[in-house]
């Protein structure tokens, strides 16, 4: 089959969507320029001030939940790019170029939610490859950060050019796939290799980050192919609607059960646990954000995905997704925040719980990432053909 | 964020990639002293080129530490303790280091200034104006002139706090004299402590606080005087504390007596959160178990004259069985009070346990050297005279009067005269105008008022507006302000609204909000000025601020000031003033004495002395050891006094004893029986008197200081604000702290706002609620709540002291702070 | 070489919090930005209320977790063990404030406890530094390299045991004791304002210095020794005095 005849068979994706995707580029844009704008005055202004992040113990805010929930959906979006680029699945090659171009957009709204968060951004860019700290799993974060940007910007340009294949693409997407892996389990170890917080430490997490990466990817594949097709599955291509059909669902469903596992696991055992820190399981599971996620989040989606009325049908797997991107950055903020609300040694200086609410400038800077995450995938579904599939599936 | 700076970026990684050299660079530098190991104790460190170490005092209380105020470049950027000044040895209480800041406060007045807007009150801006000096002290000299011209000298009034020497308050007796009225000099003293002042007066003879060797004594009974927060000297408090459980063989045990729990609580061997306004009948009960188990000092008390003992509970004693040594009226005392104050008893009145009682009393008892001391907590309330003289009466039980390790008095410096006589510059109206006999306008002293008080400083606003015994023209503050600390405080905003009001502190403040002329003092760092100690250890000594850089700002010396305005009085009183010069010169004479009686540390002069900041001569003088008392002959505690020499030279009561029956009150037993409704049996013994708390309330409400409470400018120093109030943990401003089982009754939370409510006001408060205070006490400290005192002061957290009734002591006249009786509701 | 090591007796600490004012003035800290704290806690119910605090300075571990993960190497220990941070290089990612176990670290980009916020009322004039205090530090005293002196925006900022004193200690010291002339100048704001010289400052590499001396006769502990941080501050706890438990309680 030639690209052509393939293009051929989905005829109505082209003009509906792009009405929506110049829509979405125009509003993204807009409104990546006004909160972008507005976090930038406030910083200007008052520097770090404008955060409500504090020194009593919660040091990591709303922005660096952004940019590991961002960094994550990438790296999930990546390796189920490369599920079929690299692993042979050739399935899955009907949602690389659109996955490996929204691993991108991902990629965009998390450096830049990183980048306003950070106090040197600028000497970040330099200081952290040149300073050679091995036993930082943030020197190894970034220049893992760093091949894997790196090989995503050159998969992306190899889809670029017509006539692109499998077999050429394949040891790209299998570096790809390394580095992606690699990333999704850095970013756990910075969290699980702290020992003095029980409440991230454990080895299990930089695989639960995996899971929950992937989870990401496949659920962001889901949502955005729908939404280049206008939520319509009658109009989503041949080998999108195949994939979709079957092994999609079913990939959704290993997942979401794993990624439950540990949840479950994590919940049960941290409730359980004694140590200090811990105590934060109970004031989670005693918030219904919590229960939302559990129940809303991933039973749900995961019932959706495996009862036989609903598993293929378009619409409960826009819910599911939508579902599970939520529930998704609900846990990352969870986790995140809640390891650090029990504070380090402050005595009755601080609250024996801290309690944390993102300040408004911080709201405005996941807006920004989520408007310029959406600006550079509306820029592909415009301009970029992101349903083209490689010449030789 | 320096996001957009990439200029520096490159520069700094530039700096950055030199890290490890600058740090062996570094190591280096350690070498280049090239000293011995262990670095030799006789070469002094030295300090960073370009930097000057001046030697000063402390400002921030009482305690006057000598310090190090470090300045490079006209820039003050340290201070720390003298390490060759007695009371500070190189240390610091956490105000100290603040000193800086209270230098370069952004809000201190830059110079003399006039109120433009003839209306006064919280509302009114007074629109000062910058003005000369000149025409600043021409203003309040014609003021002066005019009121004594008209005869109306008296109508001027001077009142002041802190004072601390020769140079500034020690002016203003002199200046009372010649001008002429007795309200120059009106001190703060019966609004800080004269209820111990009295008490000793009463007992010992001596109308003073107490010095202590703490250092020697086994064991400290400490009634409502948080050593560890408040009670001066502080910074000394805490050397002693280090070595006296840290150091010190055998390690001295410690019982303190506090309505909630501090540091001091928490840091003794036993903490007794007693009733508020109840210390006395703790101490009576102590006395009492001291007596019936024989555990007195016999050599300094006396014993019965066949040694047996016939304290019994309840049981009255032939008083010719017993010889008295150095005390008088014990068997009385016992037979007309004591022989009912059993520990059972006082459990009641306390709500402390018996048994915790018994125990106190039996380790105090038998633990000699021992020392009870007793400050604010236990005699600012209407029965403190009675508390404090139970309390004193312990050391007197256990023979700690001028012991090693017991209590005695402090000796003054060897000051030179001053270059002038004010006898020789009295004109007629000095002499013997009608001033003379005109009552001070707070009634200290008159028998309408009160007649054994020191000072009266919270009658003033009262009787000023009462025209009783007449109203004030001029008022003039130096170092209090009384608008915001003195017991329903609102009475002063009315009274200084029809006075001239003179306010004289660099700081802005209520009092110069509402005055009429501001004669900016320098702020501590920028003054020369002399302070002889307060009680300490008994050796005399005296130190000296030398100012560590020029004024900052068009600022003048208070006692600079004073002598200003005394030049230009009309008469000889003008020329009295130009003869004293100025304050330098009054010091360069008082320097003049330490000629003929050097210092230990060689300060012999005006130079030596503004070398060294202090000069002081140990040790103390007298010493009694097991009832005899001797005199240091130069060597040893070796001559011994004859009980003449001990009435003249310690014991300066009617019998030369320490007096459980005190003469002194019997003396005036009429006067005291008729305003404080006490059996002319009694009352001029301790004994137990039922505080009267003031209010309906159904809490008490204690005030208490915080170490970093300083003299009044903490409220306006943000490195201060937020270390306030740490045992409740607040870094924004001061709370009130409630009992959990009070908070559940009235459904409150910590952080919640409460209105706190007296019959004399109201005030609102942050609630903490905490463990830490008694069920029955809500605990404010007193610091925040200004409605003008700088930026960071003003308005932040709560005024205590429009709650707080004017009610005082009436023997004492100590202001009965921790008396109120308060409600508390969700605000 | 030398390592600096530090010992504090908590029976001798009264919670004065003068170590606190004094750091804060000398190294030019913000309100509230204690590098060096004390810290109370409160425990149990009227009449029997525990009430105890913690002086807690920088523990400057052997093993220090902040250097582990400092991406930058702007954290680092010297050859002398102390932990500094080094402003050219910090890029204010704030993971040694969440790796370490005692809350030591400050980002110099907070909301102030106290307002007006003096980062306003002293602006720094040259646009480079978080604040300038009238009183600050000699202006040659700045070093970044170590932590020294008013950090740029944007950075975290940590005790550093007065670096800037104690590195221009005679070679070779044991014991840095403020009552010795000959090394005032040396020793760390801390100890030597310490009324009740509850801190002994000296070489832990030293067996003969003062504060081993201390750690051996009155059993000096570390905190959280469970972490593997291996504190170079060790605390004495006497006769009565006590470490805090870690353990938050709830709230009231």
């Amino acid at each position: 089959m030639t690209a052509d005849v393939h293009r051929s068979t989905a005829p109505g994706a082209a003009p509906g969507g792009q009405a929506l995707s110049t829509l979405i580029l125009a509003v993204s844009a807009i409104g990546f320029v006004v909160t972008v704008g507005l976090v930038l005055s406030a910083l200007a202004g008052d520097g770090h001030r404008a955060f409500n992040t504090n020194n009593d113990g919660l040091f990591w805010g709303l922005p660096i939940v952004t940019y590991d929930f961002f960094l994550l959906t990438s790296t999930g979006l990546a390796v189920t790019a490369t599920i079929g680029l690299a692993l042979g699945v050739k399935e899955f090659a009907a949602v690389s170029k659109r996955c490996l171009w929204l691993a991108l957009a991902g990629l965009a709204g998390g450096v830049l939610s990183l980048f306003l968060e950070l106090g040197q951004p600028l000497r970040a860019l330099w200081a952290i490859p040149f300073s050679f700290q091995f036993a930082s799993p943030l020197y190894w974060k970034v220049l893992c950060v760093g091949a894997y940007v790196v090989l995503l910007l050159l998969t992306i340009l190899r889809t670029l050019q017509p006539g692109w294949s499998v077999r050429a693409i394949r040891p790209l997407a299998i570096a790809l796939m390394i580095a992606a892996l690699g990333v999704s389990m850095i970013a756990g170890s910075v969290f699980g290799m702290m020992v003095m917080r029980p409440f991230w430490f454990g080895g299990e997490i930089p695989v639960a980050f995996h899971i929950e990466s992937v989870l990401g990817g496949l659920a962001f594949a889901v949502f955005f192919t729908y939404l280049a097709h206008g939520f319509d599955q009658d109009r989503l291509p041949a080998g999108v609607r195949a994939l979709f059909r079957d092994r999609l669902p079913f990939a959704f469903t290993l997942v979401i059960s794993l990624h439950a596992m540990f949840v479950a696991a994590r919940t049960v055992s941290g409730l359980w646990s004694n140590a200090d820190g811990l105590q934060v399981w109970q004031h989670i599971a005693a918030s219904p954000l919590f229960h939302l996620e559990i129940w809303v989040g991933v039973a749900l989606p995961l019932y959706l995905m495996i009862a036989p009325g609903t598993r293929s049908n378009g619409r409960m797997q826009i819910l599911a997704a939508l579902l599970v991107m939520v529930s998704l950055f609900v846990a990352r903020y969870d986790f995140i925040i809640g390891g650090q609300l029990i504070p380090p040694f402050k005595g009755s200086w601080a609250p024996s719980m801290l309690s944390y609410v993102p300040a408004a400038t911080e709201w405005l800077l996941l807006l920004a990432a989520i408007f310029l995450a959406n600006l550079v995938n509306a820029f592909g579904e415009r301009f970029v053909g992101l349903d083209d599939v490689p010449a030789d599936t | 964020m320096s996001i957009v700076d990439t200029s520096t970026s490159r520069r700094r990684f530039l700096q950055a990639s030199s890290a490890t050299g600058a740090i062996a660079a570094s190591g280096a530098l350690g070498t280049v002293g090239n000293l011995l190991t262990p670095a030799d104790p006789a070469q002094a460190a030295p300090i960073e080129s370009g930097t000057v170490v001046t030697k000063s005092i402390c400002h921030q209380c009482p305690a006057r530490c000598g310090i190090d105020v470090y300045t490079t470049n006209g820039r003050v950027h340290a201070i720390y303790g003298n390490t060759d000044h007695p009371i500070a040895n190189g240390k610091l209480c956490p105000k100290g280091p603040l000193g800086s800041y209270i230098l370069y406060d952004p809000d201190r007045f830059t110079g003399p200034m006039k109120r433009t807007n003839p209306k006064k009150g919280r509302n009114e801006d007074p629109k000062f104006v910058p003005i000369s000096w000149d025409e600043a002290l021409d203003t309040v000299a014609g003021r002066l002139n005019t009121l004594r011209e008209k005869g109306e000298s008296h109508r001027f009034s001077l009142l002041f706090g802190r004072g601390w020497g020769a140079s500034c308050a020690g002016l203003l007796g002199p200046f009372a004299d010649l001008y002429g009225s007795p309200n120059v000099g009106i001190g703060h003293s019966s609004m800080c402590s004269d209820g111990s002042v009295v008490a000793k007066q009463c007992t010992d003879g001596n109308a003073s606080y107490s010095s202590y060797d703490y250092r020697n004594a086994n064991y400290l009974l400490m009634f409502g005087a948080n050593f560890l927060e408040a009670f001066r000297p502080y910074n000394n408090n805490l050397q002693v504390w280090g070595y006296i459980r840290g150091e010190k063989s055998p390690r001295t045990r410690v019982t303190a007596v506090d309505v909630h729990v501090n540091q001091l609580i928490a840091s003794a061997d036993r903490g007794l959160l007693v009733k508020p306004g109840t210390d006395g009948a703790l101490a009576l009960a102590i006395a009492h178990v001291i007596l019936t188990e024989g555990l007195w000092e016999r050599s300094f008390v006396g014993d019965f004259t066949d040694r047996k003992n016939r304290f019994k509970a309840g049981q009255t004693v032939d008083p010719a069985t017993f010889q008295e040594r150095w005390v008088k009226g014990l068997v009385e005392w016992w037979n007309v009070e004591l022989k009912d104050r059993t520990p059972k008893w006082a459990a009641e009145v306390t709500t402390l346990r018996e048994a915790d009682i018994l125990a106190t009393a039996r380790e105090f008892g038998t633990t000699r050297p021992a020392i009870a001391l007793f400050e604010r907590g236990a005699h600012t309330h209407s029965n403190g005279l009675l508390n404090g003289m139970a309390i004193h009466t312990l050391n007197a039980l256990v023979g700690s009067l001028f012991a090693e390790g017991g209590l005695a008095y402090q000796m003054g410096p060897s000051y030179g005269p001053m270059p002038v006589k004010a006898a020789d510059y009295m004109d007629d109206w000095a002499k013997g105008g009608a001033w003379k006999t005109m009552p001070r306008v707070d009634l200290k002293g008159h028998p309408d008022g009160y007649l054994l008080a020191k000072n009266m400083i919270q009658e003033v606003a009262k009787n000023h507006l009462a025209n009783k015994p007449y109203k004030l023209d001029t008022v003039m503050f130096y170092l209090t302000n009384p608008v915001f600390s003195a017991p329903n405080a609102p009475q002063w905003e009315e009274m200084l609204k029809e006075v001239f009001v003179i306010e004289t502190s660099p700081f802005p403040s209520e009092t110069a909000w509402m005055a009429d002329l501001v004669l900016p003092d320098h702020t501590y760092l920028e003054r020369l000025q002399d302070a002889p100690t307060y009680p300490f250890q008994g050796f005399p000594m005296a130190q000296l601020r030398v100012p560590a850089v020029k004024p900052v700002h068009n600022t003048k010396y208070f006692g600079d000031t004073l002598i200003e305005i005394g030049k230009r009085i009309k008469g000889p009183m003008g020329e009295y003033y130009k003869a004293l010069n100025n304050s330098e010169n009054v010091i360069r004479h008082l320097a003049k004495g330490f000629e003929k009686d050097p210092g230990d540390n060689g300060v012999k002069d005006f130079e030596s002395w503004k070398e060294k900041g202090v000069w002081y001569k140990k040790p103390y003088h007298w010493r009694q050891v097991r009832g005899e008392f001797f005199e240091w002959d130069g060597t040893g505690y070796n001559t011994p006094m004859s009980a003449e020499d001990v009435k003249a030279k310690l014991m300066p009561t009617p019998s030369g004893k320490f007096e459980i029956r005190s003469g002194y009150l019997e003396a005036k037993a009429d006067w005291v029986a008729g305003v404080s409704g006490r059996s002319k049996d009694k009352l001029m013994f301790p004994h137990w008197e039922p505080p009267k708390y003031s209010g309906e309330g159904d809490l008490h409400l204690v005030t208490p200081k915080t170490a970093l409470h300083a003299e009044g400018r903490s409220a306006n120093l943000p490195h201060a604000i937020v270390l306030m109030q740490p045992t409740a943990g607040n870094r924004k401003h001061t709370v009130a702290e409630i009992h959990p089982s009070v908070a559940a009754k009235k459904g409150i939370k910590s952080g919640d706002r409460i209105v706190i409510k007296s019959p004399v006001g109201s005030t609102v408060a942050v609630a903490k609620v905490t463990e830490l205070t008694r069920p029955d006490t809500v605990v404010l400290p007193f610091e925040h709540g200004h409605w003008e005192h700088g930026r960071w002061a003003k308005d932040r957290g709560t005024h205590v002291a429009p709650v707080i009734a004017n009610q005082s002591d009436r023997v004492t006249g100590m202001a009965n702070f921790y008396t109120a009786k308060v409600t508390i509701e969700k605000a | 070489m030398t390592k600096w090591g530090m010992v504090i007796d908590l029976e001798k600490c009264t919670g004065c919090q003068a170590c606190s004012t004094a750091c804060a003035m000398e190294n030019n800290r913000q309100p509230g930005e204690s590098w060096q704290d004390v810290l109370y806690y409160q425990e149990g119910a009227y009449p029997n209320v525990k009430l105890s605090w913690l002086p807690r300075p920088c523990m400057h571990c052997e093993n220090p977790s902040c250097v582990h993960v400092c991406p930058t190497k702007a954290t680092y220990k010297t050859e002398d063990g102390v932990v500094l941070v080094d402003w050219n290089k910090c890029i204010g990612c704030k993971y040694c404030q969440i790796a370490c176990p005692y809350g030591v670290r400050f980002y110099t980009d907070t909301k102030a406890p106290v307002e007006p916020d003096v980062r306003t009322v002293f602006a720094a004039a040259d646009g480079k530094h978080t604040w300038s205090p009238p009183y600050k530090a000699p202006d040659g005293r700045e070093d970044w390299t170590h932590g020294v002196g008013i950090p740029p925006a944007g950075v975290v900022s940590k005790c550093t045991f007065c670096y800037h004193k104690v590195s221009k200690a005679p070679a070779g010291v044991a014991d840095l004791n403020e009552d010795n002339p000959a090394v005032k100048e040396y020793v760390p704001a801390c100890v030597r304002t310490c009324a009740p010289k509850a801190r002994y400052f000296g070489d832990l590499n030293n067996p003969a210095s003062e504060v081993n001396k201390l750690i051996a006769e009155k059993k000096g502990v570390r905190l959280l020794d469970h972490t593997g941080n291996k504190p170079q501050v060790y605390y004495l706890t006497g006769k009565s005095a006590v470490i805090p438990s870690g353990r938050a309680l709830k709230n009231t």
